[in-house]
C-alpha cells in the first residue's frame, strides 16, 4: 500500500468518523428539544383551559375546544373532557382516534393530586406515536389532549435524509481532498526516489530539484543532494587513485618483466642471474610497499578502535624518531634539531602516531638538500599538543599545497621520484583519527613547515581500564 | 632434527618454504588443505607449525582453534595475505604465536621459526655472543673485537645484537626496523642503511675480514666469511 493511499485512507476515515459523531450529537439534541417543546405546549394548553374554565365555565371551554381543532387538524390533535372517573363527556372530532383508550391511573392522578400527567402511547390506526396529557381544569373536569408526534418525527426524518446525503457525498469528496493532499506531500519524496532510480543507472550528475512545499521535503532533497556530491567526489577520487595506482604499479612491473626477460634470454652467468633476482626482489618490495601504504591510509582513515587506544608518551615517540633519523641526516649533512617538551602524552594508537612522526621527518629529510636544516618541535604548553616539523627543502608551490594530502599526489607530476605520495595522506588520516589537524605553510624553494595540533581534551584522558 | 608442519595450499609458496627449510636443516611435512593439515597436526608431533589462513576445507584459524581445544600446544606461525591490525590481533588471540604477512622473505620466516623454537624449548641464552673475533656481552652491553673495545650507542648495540643473534642468516630491513626500532613500516629514506654503515665503520673498519655483509635485495647478514 502506498504512503499516499494510506494517508488518504486515514484522512477519509478521520473525516467520516468526525462527521458521524457530529450528526449523532446533533440528532440527539434535536430529539430532546422537540420533545421538550411539545410537552411545554401541552402543559401550557392545560393551564390556558383551566383559566378559561374559571372565567367562562364549561361552555367556554367547549367552544374553545371546537375552535382549537380546526378542520383538517383532527387527524393530528384531539381534546377530550373527562370526569373524575375517566368518562368522556365532550370531545373534538375523534374519527381518527377510534382506538383511543383512557389511562385510568393517569386520570386518577390528575383528578386527585391535581397534577399534569404526560404519556406517550401508540394509538391503533395512527402511524406515529401520540403524546397525551391529562390535566384537571375544574371540579369534575379533566382535560385530555393528545397530539401526534408526526410533525417532529417528520422533521427528524428530513434531518436524517439530509445527513445521509451529506454523508454519502462526504466520503468521495474527503477521499479526493485527502488524496490530493497526500499526493502533494509525497510528491517531493517521489522526486527524490525518481532521481535516485535514475542515478542507479549511472547519472551521478543529476540532482533533485523540489518545488517549495515544506521544510521536511526540502531537507530530504538537500541531504540527498549532499550525499550525491560526496559520492561523486569519492568516485572521482577513487578513479584518480586507481589511475595513479595503476600508473605507479606499471613501472615496477615493467622493470620486473624486463629483468626477467633478460635473465631468461641472455643472462649466462650465475652472477647475472643473481643480479636479476635481486633487482626483482627490490622491485617487488617497492610494489608491496605501495600496496601496503594505500591500505594503511585506508585503515588510518577508518579510525582506530577504542580498544587499541592507550596513553601514549608522544615526547618519547618524537625522541625515538629523532634518534632513528639522525644517521640519515648525518649522511646527507643535514642539521637535524629536535626541541621536544618532556612528558607530553595523549590518548592514541602508538603505532600510527609513531609512523606519523616518522613520515614527517622522512619527508623533510627526503626533500631537503645537503647542508640544509630539518627541525622537529613538540610542545604541550597550553592544553594542546603541537608538533611542528620544518625543513629548508624545495618547498611546495602554492597551488599544490591543498593537494599534497591527497593520496598519490606528488608535487612533480613526472613521478620520477621513487616512493609514492602516501606519507602525508597517512599523517593527515592519523591526525584526524586522533581529533587533530595537520596544516602546511610553504613557499616554493623556501622550505616547508608542517604543523599538527591535537586538541586539549586528548591530553589528559580519564584513566582507562586495561 | 626439528620437525616443521607446513599447511599451505599454494604449491609455489609451499615448494619455496619446503626447500628453504630443508636447506636450513629442518625436516618438513606439507599438507595442501585444512583437513589433511589438522590430521597431521593432531596425529603427529611437530616442533613448529606454519599455517596459511585461507585454506580449502578448513581455514587456518579453525585448525589452530581445534588444535588448542585438544591441548595441542605446537607453536604456530600464521601466514596470511591480510595485514590489517585487526587480522593480526585476531590471529594471535585465537591461538597463533606469530603472524607473518605475504609476501615475506624466507629469511624472515626462518628467523621467526628459530625464535619460536628458542622460546618453546626454553633455551637458556648465554649472556655472551661471538662471531669470529667479535664478541658482545649482553649484560654489560659491550662489544669487543680482537681484544679492543668498541664504543657503541645503545641503538647501535641493539642492532649489532640482533645481527649477532641471527648470525649466518639474512635479516631484512623490515625485520631490523621491527625488531630494533619497533617500527612496523619502511621509511622512504635509507634509515637502516645509514645505521648499518655507521656500525660497519665501528666494527669492520681496519679489519681484513668484514663481518657485516649486504645481500642485495634481501638485507644484511653478519658472518665470519665471504658471503
Amino acid at each position: 500500500m502506498t504512503l499516499a493511499s494510506r494517508l488518504t485512507l486515514w484522512y477519509t476515515s478521520a473525516f467520516v468518523i468526525f462527521l458521524l459523531a457530529a450528526f449523532v450529537v446533533f440528532y440527539l439534541a434535536m430529539v430532546s428539544i422537540l420533545d421538550e417543546r411539545m410537552d411545554e405546549d401541552l402543559e401550557e394548553d392545560i393551564e390556558e383551559f383551566a383559566e378559561l374554565f374559571e372565567d367562562k365555565g364549561l361552555a367556554g371551554v367547549k367552544s374553545e375546544i371546537a375552535r382549537e381543532v380546526m378542520a383538517g387538524d383532527e387527524a393530528n390533535i384531539f381534546l377530550v373532557l373527562l370526569n373524575n372517573e375517566g368518562k368522556a363527556f365532550y370531545a373534538s372530532d375523534l374519527s381518527h382516534w377510534r382506538n383511543l383508550k383512557v389511562d385510568d391511573r393517569a386520570v386518577r392522578r390528575a383528578a386527585t393530586k391535581n397534577r399534569i400527567v404526560l404519556r406517550t402511547v401508540e394509538v391503533g390506526g395512527q402511524e406515529y406515536a401520540t403524546r397525551i396529557v391529562y390535566g384537571r381544569i375544574g371540579p369534575q373536569v379533566i382535560l385530555q389532549i393528545g397530539e401526534s408526534v408526526e410533525e417532529s418525527e417528520e422533521m427528524l426524518e428530513v434531518l436524517f435524509a439530509v445527513f445521509a446525503v451529506v454523508f454519502l457525498l462526504a466520503i468521495p469528496i474527503s477521499s479526493f481532498i485527502g488524496w490530493v493532499m497526500a499526493r502533494k506531500a509525497v510528491r517531493g519524496i517521489e522526486e527524490v526516489s525518481e532521481t535516485a532510480a535514475h542515478i542507479h543507472g549511472g547519472h551521478l550528475d543529476q540532482r533533485v530539484t523540489v518545488r517549495p512545499q515544506g521544510a521536511e521535503i526540502q531537507k530530504l532533497a538537500d541531504t540527498f543532494n549532499a550525499m550525491l556530491d560526496r559520492i561523486r567526489d569519492l568516485i572521482t577520487e577513487m578513479r584518480e587513485m586507481t589511475d595513479n595506482i595503476a600508473h605507479d604499479m606499471r613501472s615496477p612491473l615493467a622493470r620486473i618483466r624486463a629483468i626477467s626477460e633478460v635473465a631468461v634470454s641472455s643472462a649466462t652467468t650465475t652472477e647475472a642471474h643473481k643480479q636479476a633476482a635481486s633487482t626483482t626482489i627490490e622491485e617487488c618490495d617497492r610494489l608491496l610497499q605501495m600496496i601496503n601504504a594505500t591500505l594503511d591510509v585506508a585503515e588510518a582513515e577508518a579510525g582506530t578502535a577504542a580498544a587499541d587506544l592507550q596513553t601514549v608518551d608522544i615526547s618519547e615517540l618524537a625522541r625515538d624518531a629523532c634518534e632513528l633519523f639522525e644517521p640519515v641526516a648525518d649522511e646527507k649533512q643535514i642539521d637535524l634539531s629536535c626541541e621536544l617538551d618532556n612528558g607530553c602524552s595523549m590518548r592514541g594508537n602508538v603505532q600510527s602516531l609513531q609512523r606519523m612522526l616518522a613520515n614527517l621527518l622522512d619527508n623533510a629529510l627526503k626533500y631537503t638538500p645537503p647542508n640544509g636544516k630539518v627541525g622537529i618541535n613538540l610542545g604541550c604548553a597550553d592544553a594542546s599538543i603541537k608538533v611542528v616539523v620544518t625543513d629548508t627543502g624545495i618547498g611546495i608551490p602554492q597551488p599544490d599545497q591543498a593537494r599534497i594530502f591527497e593520496r598519490f599526489f606528488r608535487c612533480d607530476q613526472s613521478r620520477s621520484e621513487t616512493g609514492c605520495g602516501m606519507g602525508l595522506s597517512f599523517s593527515q588520516a592519523v591526525a584526524r583519527a586522533h581529533g587533530g589537524e595537520i596544516s602546511v605553510a610553504s613557499e616554493a624553494g623556501n622550505g616547508a613547515t608542517f604543523t599538527i595540533t591535537f586538541p586539549g581534551s586528548r591530553i589528559f584522558p580519564s584513566p582507562v581500564r586495561d | 632434527m626439528m620437525r616443521i608442519l607446513l599447511i599451505e595450499d599454494d604449491a609455489t609458496i609451499a615448494h619455496f618454504i619446503r626447500r628453504g627449510m630443508q636447506e636450513a636443516g629442518f625436516s618438513i611435512d606439507h599438507a595442501a588443505d585444512g583437513m589433511a593439515g589438522l590430521d597431521l597436526a593432531l596425529n603427529d608431533s611437530y616442533d613448529v607449525g606454519i599455517i596459511d589462513l585461507m585454506l580449502p576445507k578448513l581455514d587456518g584459524l579453525a585448525i589452530i582453534e581445534r588444535m588448542r581445544e585438544r591441548k595441542n600446544n605446537m607453536p604456530v606461525i600464521i601466514l596470511s595475505a591480510k595485514r590489517s591490525l585487526d587480522d593480526r590481533v585476531q590471529g594471535l588471540q585465537r591461538g597463533g604465536d606469530d603472524y607473518l604477512t605475504k609476501p615475506f622473505s624466507f629469511s624472515e620466516l626462518l628467523a621467526r621459526v628459530n625464535a619460536l623454537l628458542r622460546r618453546a624449548n626454553n633455551i637458556v641464552e648465554s649472556t655472551e655472543l661471538s662471531v669470529g673475533d667479535l664478541s658482545i656481552d649482553l649484560l654489560a652491553r659491550t662489544a669487543v673485537r680482537c681484544g679492543s673495545k668498541i664504543d657503541l650507542q645503545p641503538k647501535e648495540f641493539a642492532l649489532l645484537e640482533y645481527l649477532m643473534r641471527n648470525a649466518g642468516h639474512i635479516v631484512s630491513k623490515t625485520m631490523i626496523m621491527e625488531r630494533v626500532w619497533n617500527y612496523n613500516f619502511d621509511p622512504q629514506t635509507n634509515v637502516v642503511e645509514a645505521r648499518i654503515s655507521k656500525l660497519r665503520e665501528k666494527i669492520d673498519k681496519g679489519f681484513d675480514i668484514p663481518l657485516i655483509h649486504t645481500v642485495r635485495g634481501l638485507g644484511y647478514v653478519l658472518k665470519h666469511s665471504e658471503y
